[in-house]
This record gives structure tokens, C-alpha cells and sequence, in this order.
């Protein structure tokens, strides 16, 4: 018997087992789906026009308060840049504390108050809350716009747009913004260091006392509190604020290009072009289209999506590549983005364009479609997380006059959306037709490539504040038999032939130039193939060395040394040889003719180098005469002129080479050139 | 580019400095964690106000266990657990969350690497097949590495190379380390992520993508049981692995002088970066650095921002924060300066400011604010469930104590106005610290 319940529960554990050993094949079904429900809030308005919503959330003992001022856009023209200044100014110190009193006060409760030109936020935990509300309060009724903290402002404001100059993806924004809703229009205005310098103390006061009135202003109270909590304080520290009129703003709708337009920024030591796709779109806010195009847009762009899919996982051009749909009340707007390195940029833009097309034309799988709505429902769920998504709604349906049930009704109408809905969302809001397809790139390496998969001319290229350059008065067509390789061996004849240069094993030059009340001197010694020194020198005093030896090479300066390693160390390599012309195929250096400009005003054609490491640099050569007359690299550009024959070597060199860069120019004179000098390797020692 | 880099310090400051808080005013998280037999460590915490959950694993590998010859390779492998498993297709995993509602992601640090998947509360036992799927029997192939490759690399041009300062923390950490393998960053270097081959990734999984190195943390609208029993099923037969696993005990010999360097970047405003080797995460003088980064830039009353930048104008932003880690990391500060404004004047500026804490105690009424900014982020962080699972596993794998989610609070109140000035004096030195000009290009002769 005994034996008999031993292997009953043998039998019984083994069942367990069983049981506990997952079928790892099947993917698990989900449980019943959870009850999604937008959490509760409280409205009330004061008497003079405040709404304020409460959203109570108790998770961390923590307030916040987001007031809303809902102006209309304001087209600020020439001293674009006002609006946000006094948004900033209004941090700056109030009629009861001073700048630094006021911020010892925010930070002495531990709390955060920031202002910008269409509101006020401010948060900090409960137990601070009322000390909060006072100074929030007080920042919102008694401003104190000061000269000297405008002046700050701006000094800020313009050292950040400054910043911004470097920054690919800053720059391609701006321009993007200039393109798809034009400079006349609110949305396509940029702040520059001119329009910023404009900016006055009293159109910030201006704007404050216009603008800044609680009959267009919302307030959102989230966090550890209630209505009847709130209410009474709301009352005491907002009751005061002064309604009045305000303005109304109407502006034309922008509308897309009538045919598709290439605008490029020419970023020359660009790694990757930023490509951004677009148009504006007129889609409103809480419309009937906007849930049937963000499932469709979600297909072809949101998060891992079809152009995820396509220009990543299957092509590797790019880390990601992503689409947005947005509405808007005034206008909005549709956008392919994507960052990718040179050479596939236009492969990218082609992919893109085949898939704005492929949604538009062929009707998506109902698996494809059910995933998206799928995952469109969890990321609604999974929002609902944050009591601020739930301020949003609420803020969103009263500006936007949106109807009162449409994020209540969301997941049903979502769950609604067809295949048919998404493809005639496709063909309504896609223009594969009329789009700007911006790129901030290395335009020499694109533009080409980039008219042939986009088969149009229409090119217009734009600087880094989105001002249109007129380009096409300054190239002009190249001869049909001319090559790259002949403007070489024009330049090699006119310097004294090939037998001559290519005697020659090693070269010293020495150069001097008068520059800001100083004696600059350079030397650069070099001697076949690859031992190269330059030597910097400030009054007599040695200021900064280079050495290159075979492999390595180091950088001597008083800021200290560096080894220098890379792409960098291939470009002084390259830089080594003598006379590089010759050795083009050698060293696997990329020749292009690509056009004729103007050096110092005679016609030169330009030659693009484009070396192993990526590293590009532009010889420019004179028609006429055949000679070298400039180089373009990336930190600096160098001129050549007077170009004489050195006794002894029969080849000319330049006399007087002038170097610009960083916004300056050394004009220097050669003192000497040494052909064939006996140099001992010894110079080129890298000591450490 | 600012935005960016602010981004990447802000991060920086939840995740490594933990940080503050009062104990009658936090709402405690409460937890359960234990192991199962296969080392694998758990940690629930159940909150049903959203019915969503966040499923995550930290493994406890990160880019300072990699081999000089392949740095990169830690995060490189981390884009590599999303290719499939024996019963996930390659491309099916993104496909499979994204079905389910959820968000997933992952990344990479120098000690740690993160994955997630945020879901509605429905889906835990897919979040959790999920994660046993990868860590039970990876499936990758020459297609998947070779896609992966380019990929990172363009995330490196992307992230990094093409953005202005963008090799700001490579290169401060490239000059601080000598031997440490801190001395590169996650994102590791091109060369090497074009050497890494397919054996050496198997490898690597065999060594630290097992249960015991491991740390399964789940948070959000869950059952306790039922999800012990989900994780029995899916993680139980997982088995140990069969090497001993690899921690470099290599110790960075103190800085004895100055290092200084210049970088030339594609920028228009200097900027100066100043690093000062500090102590690990957790040890008392991090907790007082820490404070004393609070004091020096935590709002615009901070001394950094009041004077440097608001008082002074020399600069758009300067910044002090602790990057705290495992073994010992680096007390950092930056400031980028306004247009006109030279590297050598910002140094200066911020120097003196250096000076001041070591030379004067902070004042009581400062000491007062730096403990309510302290005591303020501290019981304000905890305000998602995928922050809460993050954050518990956090404390499990380096202090092996994830109750400092609720405690860590008193080790910084514990520290004291002279603790703050005495960590100054001790780590706030010349031959403790990197100084780095970053100059426009167009300077560089």
C-alpha cells in the first residue's frame, strides 16, 4: 500500500513537471485584455477665463503645474527671435525678487519654475507646494523686464545659434522649416544672430501684456492633490491675473511644391547626409482622417516599420529611418527622415520614395495592418501610465474644440481602421509627386547621384540659416574632351615636365608672413615617401612641430602632444609625398573633374580628391596657364602665385602662397626652396 | 547638439548618482526577489494602477569587459539579441513586441547591459518567453552580424562622429584611463567593430549571456504567483554556464600629473571639459561628490550656473556631474562658451569656482538647499514601472541590496558640509584631472 501512494505521488510529481515544461515553440497568448480607462479629471474655470484641469495621481508625493497661454502664432519678421526672448525674460525676476533671489528661492524647496512664450511650468513636492504656487504666481502677475537680463538673453541666445552651426541635424530643421512653410509664415521663421540683435526690451514687455491673459490660458494641476484642495488656492494666487482682449493672427496656408525639389546645404566634412522628406499637409487636429492616417503612417514609418525595415535591417544604410504624420491647426506637416552615410544617400532617398509608393499602391496585408493597430492600441495603454497624457487629452480637446468623447472613443475607432482606410489615407495625404527632398550632406558627392534616382534638375541649394543660394551663375560647363587627368599633366608640363619632378627625392621649403605684429615662419622638410616635419615658429620662438615617420606621427604644440592616428594620420601621409599628382592611381586617390570656377578672377577647373581614409580635398588649376592656383581642405584654404623656376631643379614653384581659414588670411612669402637637399633621417625621429 | 549632450548628462545623473530622499515622505517600494536554481536573480514589484508592466533583463557585462582589440563589442553584441532564437525568426523580434502593444529596447553601458520590453499587463508571459528565448539559445548568423555591423557604424557616425562634441566622453575617458578598460566607450571604436567575428559572439554569450550573471526584474499590474509560476516555466531549465566569467581586476594606478590636451572638433564655440578620477559608485566620498556636483550645477541658483554662466556670461551652459561606476569613475564638469569668449577665460572661471569649495565650508543655507534638491529628486524618480524595475536591478547587481531603492536616501543625508569640502580637496586636484579644450577646426594650424 504503502509502495502504491509512493508512486501515486511519483506519478503526480512527474505531472508536474510536465506541466512546468514550457512548449517553447508556441509564442504565449496573451491573457484577457485589461480594461483601459483614461483616468478622471476635474475642470472648474475662474471668473476671469481660467480653465484649469485637475488630474490626481498619488504615485510620488509631487505637484505640477502647467499653464497654457493659446495665442495664435506671431509672424515676428525681422527680429525673429522677441517672442521666445520674453518667454525666457519672464524668469528673470519679478516686482518682489530679484533674479538670484528668485532662483535661491525655486532651488531652496527643491522645485522647478520654467517660462517660455506659451506658458509656465512648475513643479516640486507636496510639502512645497503652497511656497510653489507664491512664486509661481508672482513670476506670472509682476514680471520685471530688465535691460540687463534682456542683454544676457540675447548673448545666450546667440552664442547657442552659433552652436547650432555645426550641427547637421539643427541645420537641416531650420532649412526644412524655411522650406515647407516659407519665411512669411510663423512655422518657417528662424532666429538669427541679426534678427536676435533687434530685439528690444519693450516689444518683450509688449508681447508680455498682450499675449499673457487668462481668457486664452489653460491650467493642468497633476499630482498629489485634489480639486477641493486646489481650488481655493487656485483662486488666491490666479484670481488676480487680468483678462483682456487678445489679438487673432491669420496667416496663408502653406502648400506643397508643385513638383518634387532637391535643396541642399553643402556640409563638406560631412560623414553622413541627414535626409528629411516633406510637405505641408492640411490635417486638423480631432479630425475624421487623423486616426485612419496615423495607422498608416505607423506602417510606413513609426518606430520599426517598413522604412526601418527596408533602409536598416535589409540595407544597413542608416542606424534608423522613421516618417511622421502630423496635424496641426494651422498647418501640418509629413516627414521621411532618415541619417545615412554619403555614398547610399541616394539609394536612401530612392527606398524612401519606393515605399511612400508601394503604401499608396498596393493595399496592405491585414496581418501588417492588425499588428500596427495592435501596437497603437498598447502604445495608448501604455501612455496612460503618465497623469501628464491624461492633462494632454484634456488640454488638447479644449484648444483644438475637439469632441468631448474622442480619446474615450480612440482605441474603438482605431480598432475600426481598414485597409481600404489606410490606403486612401496613402493616396489623400502621400505626395510622392510634390515633395521637398531636403539633404545636408557633402553635396559634391551627392547632387549628382541624387538628380539621376530623383529624375529631376530641380535643384536649389540653401545655406545653413536657410537662405537660397543662387549657385548656377558661378559654374561653368567643361569642355567635353578635357579630363581630370589632362588638367594634371597640363599642371605637371607647366611646372617643368614629368622627368624633371619626378627626380626629385627630397624638398625644403621655407616660408615667412607679417601676421598681427608677429614674424610666422613654417618649414616643412620632406623626403620620399613618407618621412614629412613641419615646423611652426612665432618670433624665432618654435611654436608647434609635425613629424611623420612611416607609420606614426605625432603633433608638438604648448597645449600639448598628441599622436596622431585615423583618417588624420592617412591625410599627413598623403600629405608627405612631394609631388602627389604623379602618384594619384599609387595611392588609390579618387580623381573627379567636377567644374570651372573663378580663382581670384580667371577660370580654373576644380578637381575633386577624394583619398582612401573619406578625406576630400579641391585642387583648383588655371586654364591658361596650367598652374596649381588654390587648394580647398577642410580646415583651410590655400592660394598659390608667382610661380617661378628654381636654379638648379629646372621645375617652378610658388612664391607666395596665402592661407585662409577660421575667418582669417596670412599672406606669406617663400624664402627658399631646396630640391634634392641631403636630409638625414634623423630629423624625422618621433621622440615621445 | 546641446540638447544632446544635456540629454546624455541628465541620464547620466539618474542612473549613476541613484540618489536622495526622506524617509516620512517617500512612498516605498515594496518587493519580493529571489534566485532560482540556476543562479538566475528575480525582483518583482507589483503596482496595478496601469495595467501595463515592464519586463527586463540586466546582464552584468558591459563594455569594460571586452578586449582591447574589440571595443565596441559588448554593445555591438546588444544589437545582436534582437536577430532571433531557436523559435524567433531573424527580424520577428521587434515584429512579435510590436503585435503585442509593447515597447521594447535595450542598451549598453560600461558595466551593464539593459533590455526591456513594456507591455499591457496581458502579454507578461510573452515579455517573459521573450527574454528566455535570447538568453536560453541565441540564434544568429553571418547575415544578421554583417547587417548589425553597418549598422552600428552608421549609429557611430549618427551619434557621435557627425554630431558637434559628440566625442566628448570618448575622449575624456580615452585620457583619463591608462590601463583601465574605461579608457574606451561603449560605442567602442570602427576598426574593431569591423574585426568582431561570428565565433567570438557565440562566445560571448556562453560566457556572460547566462542565468547567473543575470538579473530578471519585472514591475507593474502583476499577480505574484502567477508570476513565479511564468517565470518557473520559461526559466528554470535554463542552465548555468560552463566557464568561469571573465571580470577584469585590472586598477587604474593613480594620475600623478595633469594631462591636457586639445581636440579640434567641427564646432564654432570652445568648450573645456575638466574630469577628476573619483571613487566607485557607493563608497562615502561618491555620495559627498556627488552632493558637491548638486551644489555646483542643480539648478540656476547653483554656483556654476550663477556665476559662470549668469553672473559672468562666459559661458551657454556649464555643467558638473558624477559619473559614478563600478570601479572607480570620473567626477566630470564642462562648460561650452558664449560667442567671444576663449577656453583658457572659461577654465579660469570655472576653476575659481573650484577653488571656492575647496578653500570655504558651503554655507548652511546652501547645505539646507543641496539636502531638499537631494531629498526632492529622490522621492520624485520612482514614477514608472519600467524606472522602478530598471532601478531595483540597478542595486542588485553592484550593491547586491535592491532595498536602496527605498534607503540609499540616508547615505546621502548622512553627509556632512565638511564632507563636501574635504572630497574637493581630496579629488579636486591638478594631478587628478584631464583638462580638455575642444576648438573649432578652423583653429587648428
Amino acid at each position: 500500500m504503502k509502495k502504491i501512494v509512493l508512486s501515486l505521488f511519483l506519478i503526480f510529481s512527474i505531472a508536474l513537471i510536465s506541466v512546468a515544461q514550457a512548449d517553447r515553440s508556441k509564442k504565449p497568448l496573451p491573457g484577457p485584455a485589461p480594461k483601459i480607462s483614461i483616468a478622471k479629471f476635474d475642470t472648474f474655470r475662474l471668473e476671469n477665463g481660467l480653465k484649469v484641469f485637475v488630474i490626481e495621481n498619488h504615485k510620488v508625493p509631487m505637484v505640477s503645474y502647467s499653464l497654457i497661454i493659446d495665442n495664435d502664432p506671431i509672424l515676428e519678421k525681422e527680429n525673429a527671435g522677441y517672442v521666445e526672448l520674453a518667454g525666457s525674460l519672464l524668469r528673470t525676476g519679478t516686482k518682489n525678487l530679484s533674479k538670484d533671489q528668485l532662483d535661491e528661492a525655486v532651488d531652496f524647496i527643491g522645485g522647478n519654475i520654467s517660462t517660455n512664450s506659451s506658458g509656465i511650468f512648475a513643479n516640486a513636492i507636496k510639502k512645497h507646494n503652497e511656497r510653489l504656487l507664491e512664486l509661481m504666481s508672482d513670476i506670472l502677475l509682476n514680471p520685471n523686464f530688465t535691460q540687463e537680463e534682456l542683454d544676457k538673453l540675447k548673448k545666450q541666445k546667440i552664442s547657442e545659434l552659433a552652436s547650432q552651426k555645426d550641427d547637421p541635424a539643427a541645420i537641416a530643421s531650420r532649412v526644412n522649416n524655411v522650406l515647407l512653410y516659407g519665411k512669411e509664415h510663423p512655422y518657417g521663421e528662424n532666429a538669427s544672430e541679426e534678427t536676435v540683435g533687434n530685439v528690444t526690451l519693450n516689444m518683450c514687455k509688449n508681447f508680455y501684456n498682450t499675449y499673457y491673459k487668462p481668457n486664452i490660458a489653460y491650467l493642468a494641476i497633476v499630482g498629489d492633490i485634489n480639486v477641493v484642495e486646489a481650488k481655493p488656492l487656485i483662486e488666491k494666487y490666479f484670481g488676480k491675473w487680468k483678462k483682456g482682449i487678445v489679438t487673432a493672427h491669420k496667416y496663408r496656408t502653406p502648400l506643397p511644391p508643385l513638383s518634387n525639389t532637391i535643396a541642399i546645404v553643402d556640409r563638406p566634412n560631412s560623414v553622413q547626409s541627414n535626409i528629411i522628406v516633406s510637405y505641408p499637409v492640411d490635417m486638423k487636429p480631432g479630425t475624421e482622417d487623423v486616426i485612419k492616417s496615423r495607422v498608416m503612417n505607423n506602417i510606413l514609418g513609426g518606430g520599426t516599420s517598413r522604412l526601418f525595415d527596408n533602409l536598416r535591417e535589409k540595407h544597413a544604410y542608416t542606424y534608423g529611418a522613421y516618417s511622421q504624420l502630423s496635424p496641426d491647426k494651422l498647418i501640418g506637416h509629413f516627414m521621411a527622415t532618415a541619417e545615412v552615410r554619403n555614398a547610399v544617400t541616394d539609394s536612401s532617398v530612392y527606398q524612401i520614395f519606393y515605399e511612400i509608393n508601394r503604401i499608396r499602391d498596393e493595399k496592405v496585408p491585414q496581418e501588417e495592418l492588425d499588428l500596427y493597430k495592435n501596437y497603437l492600441n498598447g502604445i495608448f495603454s501604455l501612455s496612460l501610465e503618465s497623469p501628464q497624457t491624461v492633462a494632454s487629452f484634456a488640454i488638447n480637446i479644449e484648444r483644438n474644440k475637439m469632441s468631448s468623447d474622442y480619446y474615450t472613443n480612440y482605441l474603438k475607432n482605431l480598432a475600426a481602421v481598414s485597409a481600404e482606410d489606410v490606403q486612401s489615407a496613402a493616396k489623400k495625404y502621400l505626395r510622392p509627386e510634390n515633395a521637398y527632398i531636403l539633404v545636408v550632406g557633402k553635396a559634391d558627392e551627392i547632387v549628382p547621384k541624387l538628380t539621376k534616382v530623383l529624375k529631376t534638375s530641380n535643384v536649389e541649394y540653401y545655406d545653413s540659416k536657410g537662405n537660397y543660394i543662387n549657385i548656377s551663375e558661378k559654374t561653368k560647363a567643361i569642355p567635353g574632351d578635357i579630363t581630370a587627368e589632362k588638367v594634371i599633366k597640363k599642371y605637371i608640363s607647366a611646372i617643368g615636365g614629368e622627368e624633371k619632378v619626378l627626380k626629385v627625392n627630397t624638398l625644403v621649403k621655407k616660408i615667412k608672413a607679417n601676421a598681427q605684429g608677429m614674424v610666422l615662419e613654417i618649414e616643412t622638410s620632406q623626403k620620399s615617401p613618407d618621412k614629412l616635419l613641419i615646423d611652426v615658429s612665432a618670433n624665432g620662438n618654435h611654436f608647434q612641430k609635425q613629424v611623420l615617420k612611416g607609420d606614426t606621427a605625432k603633433t608638438f604644440s604648448p597645449m600639448g602632444n598628441m599622436d596622431v592616428k585615423g583618417t588624420e594620420l592617412a591625410d599627413i601621409k598623403f600629405q608627405a609625398n612631394i609631388f602627389p599628382e604623379l602618384k594619384y592611381s599609387v595611392l588609390g586617390v579618387n580623381v573627379k573633374l567636377s567644374d570651372i570656377e573663378e580663382v581670384n578672377g580667371k577660370d580654373a577647373y576644380k578637381v575633386v580628391l577624394t583619398l582612401p581614409s573619406g578625406s576630400s580635398m579641391t585642387d583648383y588649376y588655371d586654364i591658361e596657364s596650367g598652374l596649381k592656383v588654390k587648394t580647398v581642405e577642410k580646415q583651410a584654404t590655400t592660394l598659390y602665385s608667382e610661380y617661378k623656376e628654381l636654379a638648379g631643379s629646372g621645375i617652378k614653384f610658388p612664391y607666395k602662397i596665402k592661407i585662409e581659414g577660421g575667418g582669417q588670411s596670412v599672406d606669406f612669402e617663400v624664402s627658399s626652396y631646396e630640391v634634392n637637399k641631403d636630409l638625414n633621417d634623423n630629423i624625422f625621429e618621433i621622440k615621445q | 547638439m546641446l540638447r544632446k549632450t544635456i540629454l546624455l548628462i541628465g541620464a547620466c545623473v539618474i542612473t549613476c548618482m541613484g540618489s536622495t530622499l526622506l524617509k516620512a515622505q517617500i512612498n516605498k517600494i515594496d518587493f519580493t526577489e529571489y534566485d532560482l536554481e540556476n543562479g538566475l536573480h528575480v525582483i518583482l514589484h507589483k503596482d496595478n494602477t496601469t495595467p501595463i508592466v515592464a519586463v527586463s533583463i540586466m546582464y552584468h557585462v558591459g563594455s569594460k569587459n571586452e578586449s582591447a582589440d574589440r571595443t565596441g563589442f559588448a554593445h555591438f553584441f546588444e544589437h545582436l539579441m534582437f536577430e532571433g532564437s531557436e523559435n524567433i525568426k531573424r527580424g520577428e523580434f521587434f515584429k512579435i513586441a510590436q503585435n503585442a502593444g509593447a515597447e521594447n529596447n535595450a542598451n549598453t553601458t560600461f558595466d551593464r547591459t539593459f533590455y526591456y520590453e513594456i507591455l499591457p499587463s496581458n502579454q507578461l508571459e510573452l515579455g517573459l518567453w521573450m527574454e528566455a528565448e535570447r538568453l536560453r539559445h541565441l540564434r544568429i548568423d553571418s547575415t544578421g552580424v554583417e547587417t548589425q555591423r553597418k549598422v552600428v557604424k552608421e549609429e557611430r557616425s549618427q551619434s557621435y562622429d557627425n554630431q558637434p562634441y559628440g566625442s566628448l566622453m570618448e575622449q575624456t575617458f580615452a585620457h583619463a584611463y591608462k590601463v583601465h578598460p574605461y579608457k574606451w566607450t561603449p560605442i567602442g571604436s570602427t576598426q574593431y567593430i569591423d574585426k568582431a567575428t561570428l565565433s567570438e559572439f557565440i562566445e560571448f554569450h556562453d560566457m556572460y549571456y547566462v542565468p547567473e550573471n543575470a538579473t530578471l526584474s519585472i514591475a507593474g499590474d502583476i499577480d505574484i504567483n502567477k508570476t513565479k509560476d511564468f517565470i518557473k516555466k520559461y526559466f528554470e531549465d535554463i542552465s548555468r554556464g560552463k566557464k568561469s566569467i571573465v571580470r577584469p581586476k585590472v586598477v587604474e594606478p593613480p594620475q600623478t600629473n595633469e594631462v591636457r590636451d586639445i581636440v579640434y572638433d567641427n564646432i564654432q564655440l570652445p568648450a573645456v571639459v575638466f574630469a577628476y578620477h573619483m571613487p566607485a559608485q557607493g563608497t562615502e566620498d561618491s555620495y559627498a561628490l556627488s552632493m558637491l556636483t548638486t551644489l555646483l550645477s542643480d539648478g540656476q541658483s547653483s554656483r556654476l550656473y550663477k556665476s559662470v554662466v549668469d553672473k559672468q556670461q562666459k559661458a551657454l551652459n556649464a555643467v558638473a556631474f558624477p559619473f559614478a561606476l563600478e570601479d572607480p569613475g570620473l567626477f566630470m564638469m564642462y562648460g561650452i562658451s558664449n560667442v567671444g569668449v576663449t577656453a583658457e577665460d572659461l577654465e579660469k572661471a570655472i576653476d575659481q569656482e573650484i577653488e571656492k569649495v575647496k578653500e570655504n565650508l558651503i554655507t548652511d543655507n546652501e547645505y539646507q538647499k543641496v539636502r531638499n534638491k537631494v531629498e526632492s529628486e529622490f522621492i520624485t524618480r520612482n514614477s514608472t514601472v519600467a524606472g522602478i524595475a530598471e532601478t531595483l536591478a540597478n542595486y542588485h547587481i553592484y550593491f547586491g541590496d535592491s532595498n536602496l531603492i527605498n534607503t540609499e536616501i540616508s547615505r546621502y543625508m548622512k553627509v556632512k558640509r565638511e564632507d563636501i569640502r574635504n572630497v574637493a580637496k581630496k579629488y579636486l586636484t591638478k594631478e587628478n584631472r584631464v583638462v580638455l579644450y575642444y576648438l573649432p577646426k578652423t583653429q587648428q594650424k
